[in-house]
């Protein structure tokens, strides 16, 4: 393996690439001394960073639920630049897509923009009669003091709708999680609870932290149907908010994205004593794992017996479609570099097709994120965290893995090295979660590993 | 033959078809050889930015940020810039850095030309006075709750104009603000200079650093510098320049700064789309520079006329538009589509802007149409009118591609950000080439739509 012969060569963590001194232990190789990096610090002022601001984090946790409206309480490039960004998908409502923004201009920053935001509130409920409308602060509200939470308040009385204050002014972390969390809290304090369940039965559960980008979620959607539970909501992808307002009788949470969402499952275990279970559906093995443990948690002969025919069928189906491609992709490595949850929940999906991950990263990643990342991988890997651009280049240049696993700002950083690239991001197309999704996922990673593009660099003439 | 404004009667914006200043700078200053946008704000101001220009040119888009937090609004933002500005010139060794301001940043009221002055000081500790010096560090003021993205991009160039450009020998060059338009319609710009012997220096060229070759052998990758750009020398040499000619005067600043300082005369504006525009953007360049129109100029013009001769009366004549987006390109396009005996029948922009009131005016003078006309608007206003109004034809920005999936109007594609088709960015709508490209495209366009399939053969 290439890797470990750099790592043989290149023993101290302190050399892994040339960058700032204070951003060295921000990187290191399992089966090292330290097999952590130093994470969740400021970003280094100056670097091209891939993180982005708390209004950011908690605009795509809610941004899902289709029913409703997304309200950005800023200057007009909030709104601008994320409106419709997330590929979460909706099988109903298409009011979600909408950006909208009460544009601050120099006399709202002047006398404060609390009336105009009441006002379009007014005005956005005239229009859409949305489920809900969320209204986030952006830096601006935050520093000119707007209280949005009183204005929510006052236009929730008059409009009879959930009007909800997001308290997400971009500059107050530079960690993005925190934005995540906001975003639940958002749901913990004004939406979920505020609504009686209608019927229950003993096998309700909501489906947290799966926020059905490309339709991930109907692929494990029909599994539980199968199964015989009962889904109440899901948190947030394709959700009505009244749903997410019933989530309190749930019996059980599962948790897919665990970055943004094990803050939501953990605060509701302790406000409604709901337990929670991590599941991952990305992989085959992760897939059966989170069935049978759903089973289990409910304790239920004929779910079990049902659960095993479900996994039994969906074995069958994907074992011989992914053959050809695992063929290909064999011996192949992998880079990720994502968000947060995927640096581990990857892993063994990628081992399932034959591919070695050579490297993990993630822009948020707290301490435990880390130690999950450590415990997944195998010794040699290459840890990395908050990578600004120019060390993510430089990463990929050194250890040249066969594919990048990133997002939209990482994609031509990639491509241009030569290096081959797919999108497991917000832009994603295709859904990769449940066993259809794995097939889907290996043909993906197939078609960017062995596309016969990256054969025909500019070296390649100068050979001939 | 009038103009009928149709004004808004919402607080809300639902849809935007503009974003805020920064990002226009951020564009300008990545159309500049080696040099790196530094923005002082929060983190989601450069990476949210950076998605949106990544996904229109699919390109690298390498901006850094000073990261602001908490404790900066309370206590300013001195540190993270001062710092900032140290770590990308020693890390980076770029030619230039333009420092980018946010809203955060400009309510804050921190005080940049002091602080790069404090950068600047610290840094000749560091790594000496000379290489210092050589790294430009231009202030770009770019409040984002004043006009648009637009504004950001003029001030962007202003800045260059007054805190870079040097008078020395007089050059013979021209300068040209392109505006923010795409690669392919800069290119068409240095092809047109070229036919007409004219050396220029465009400020600034974005041509080559959003849409750059892969070729990782040749990559600069330690940081990466796209290939191409205008030098840091050509924006000083451009106060010695014969003129400058802004294709929008929308975005003139930077233009009639150069004339104020350095006597540069400057001509605004406007965008050369179609065949008047053109005509005006080669006569503009003859009363600088003295250079006739070339014979190869004329030929290409004669394309097009050859073109629109074919096309117009038989396809395109009365067909209806609904035109959307930056209002120069937007005021151009109309104009255009006036020239091709289309009717532009909604003509909308997200700024308010009086100048491009008095752009429709003229084409609905020319064409003898009536021309709704909003600005300030938004994608909503659109969404309402074209209910009650159908057009035969929509052209801006992929912004409204699910409205004319909905109203199953057909979507020409031009302008920022086009991010669910490919090569827009490369092929040009300005000049007579531009022209050509777009008169195929809207042709192409309504045949599918409008014309029975199996009689194609029989509708030439």
């Amino acid at each position: 393996m290439r890797i470990l012969e750099v790592l043989h060569m290149e023993p101290k963590i302190e050399s892994i690439i040339d960058t700032f001194e204070s951003r060295k232990k921000h990187m290191c190789i399992k089966g090292d001394d330290i097999s952590i990096p130093d994470c969740n610090k400021a970003t280094l002022p100056g670097t091209v960073t891939q993180r982005t601001c708390v209004f950011g984090g908690a605009r795509i946790v809610l941004m899902p639920i289709t029913d409703s409206l997304h309200l950005i309480h800023g200057p007009i490039g909030c709104a601008s630049c994320t409106w419709d960004i997330r590929g979460s998908k909706s099988s109903r409502s298409n009011l979600y897509k909408k950006g909208c923004s009460t544009d601050m201009g120099e006399k709202d920053i002047i006398f404060g923009g609390e009336r105009k935001l009441f006002e379009t509130i007014i005005e956005l409920n005239k229009l859409y009669n949305p489920g809900a409308i969320f209204v986030y602060a952006t830096c601006v509200s935050g520093v000119i003091g707007d209280d949005i939470k009183a204005v929510c308040k006052k236009s929730e009385e008059i409009t009879g709708i959930r009007i909800v204050p997001v308290q997400s002014e971009g500059f107050q972390d530079y960690n993005k999680t925190k934005g995540h969390w906001i975003g639940c809290d958002a749901l913990l304090d004004y939406v979920i609870g505020t609504k009686e369940l209608e019927k229950t039965t003993p096998y309700d559960i909501n489906i947290v932290g799966e926020f059905n980008v490309a339709g991930d979620l109907w692929g494990i959607k029909p599994l539980f149907k199968e199964m015989g539970v009962n889904i109440i909501s899901t948190i947030t992808g394709d959700s009505y908010v009244d749903e997410i307002a019933q989530a309190h009788g749930a019996k059980l949470n599962i948790v897919q994205c665990q970055k943004s969402s094990n803050y939501l499952a953990d605060k509701m275990e302790k406000k409604y004593g709901i337990p929670s279970i991590k599941v991952n559906f990305f992989g085959i093995k992760q897939t059966i794992n989170s069935l049978r443990d759903v089973a289990d948690f409910f304790d239920d002969e004929e779910m079990m017996e049902r659960t095993e025919e479900i996994i039994k069928s969906g074995l069958n189906d994907v074992e011989h479609k992914i053959e050809e491609y695992k063929e290909r992709l064999t011996g192949k490595t992998v880079a990720l570099y994502v968000g947060g949850n995927k640096a581990w929940s990857l892993v063994r999906a990628f081992e399932e097709l034959g591919m070695d991950v050579i490297m993990s990263g993630t822009k948020n990643g707290m301490k435990e994120d880390y130690e999950r990342i450590k415990d997944t991988v195998r010794d040699g890997t290459v840890i990395v965290d908050d990578a600004n651009s120019n060390e993510l280049a430089l990463l990929l240049k050194k250890y040249q893995p066969n594919l990048l696993i990133s997002g939209a700002k990482e994609k031509y950083i990639s491509l241009k090295l030569g290096i081959p690239f797919c999108d497991f991001n917000h832009d994603r197309i295709s859904a990769f979660a449940g066993f259809n999704g794995f097939i889907s996922f290996a043909k993906e990673v197939d078609a960017s590993v062995s596309s016969p593009v990256f054969d025909l660099t500019s070296k390649k003439l100068m050979e001939q | 033959m009038s103009v009928n404004i149709i004004k808004k009667e919402r607080n809300a914006i639902i849809n935007p078809l503009k974003t805020c200043q920064p990002l226009g700078a951020m564009y300008a200053v990545t159309g500049i050889r080696r040099a790196v946008p530094l923005v002082h704000g929060s983190q989601g101001c450069s990476t949210f930015v950076r998605y949106s220009l990544s996904r229109h040119f699919r390109e690298p888009s390498e901006i850094a940020v000073t990261s602001l937090h908490e404790d900066a609004a309370v206590f300013g933002g001195r540190r993270n810039l001062v710092e900032g500005l140290q770590n990308v010139a020693i890390r980076l060794k770029p030619d230039l850095i333009g420092v980018i301001t946010t809203c955060s940043s400009e309510i804050i009221g921190d005080d940049i030309v002091g602080f790069i002055r404090t950068a600047k000081d610290e840094l000749k500790q560091k790594i000496g006075e000379e290489v210092t010096e050589k790294i430009k560090i231009v202030p770009i003021s770019t409040p984002s709750f004043v006009e648009t993205h637009l504004k950001g991009y003029d001030n962007a160039i202003k800045a260059l104009a007054d805190h870079v450009a040097e008078p020395s020998e007089p050059n013979e060059k021209i300068n040209i603000i392109p505006g923010m338009t795409n690669p392919g319609d800069v290119r068409e710009i240095k092809h047109i200079l070229a036919f007409m012997d004219v050396n220029g220096i465009i400020l600034t060229d974005i041509s080559d650093p959003f849409d750059s070759p892969l070729r990782p052998s040749t990559t600069e990758y330690k940081p990466y510098y796209p290939k191409g750009g205008t030098t840091v020398e050509e924006i000083v040499d451009s106060a010695n320049s014969l003129g400058t000619i802004s294709l929008t005067k929308y975005a003139g600043s930077g233009a009639l700064s150069l004339e104020k300082k350095y006597n540069v005369p400057a001509e605004l504006g406007p965008i050369p789309i179609g065949v008047q525009n053109t005509d005006q953007f080669l006569r503009n360049l003859k009363k600088l520079t003295g250079n006739d129109v070339t014979d190869e100029i004329l030929d290409e013009r004669g394309l097009l006329i050859d073109s629109m001769a074919d096309f117009a009366s038989r396809y395109l004549h009365g067909r209806t538009a609904a035109i959307y987006g930056d209002p120069e390109i937007t005021s151009g396009i109309a104009r255009f589509v006036g020239e091709l005996g289309m009717e532009p029948k909604l003509v909308l922009t997200g700024s308010d802007n009086k100048e491009f009131v008095k752009d429709i005016e003229k084409v609905a003078k020319e064409t003898g149409a009536e021309i709704d006309t909003m600005v300030g608007q938004d994608l909503r206003a659109m969404e309402v009118y074209l209910k009650d109004n159908p057009v035969d034809l929509m052209i801006g920005n992929s912004d409204a591609r699910l409205m004319a999936k909905e109203y199953g109007i057909p979507l020409i594609r031009v302008g920022f950000p086009v991010y669910d088709r490919v090569g827009y960015h490369r092929r040009p709508i300005v000049g007579y080439n531009g022209g050509i490209h777009l008169i195929d495209l809207i042709t192409n366009t309504i045949l599918e739509k409008y014309y029975e399939h199996e009689h194609w053969k029989l509708q030439q």
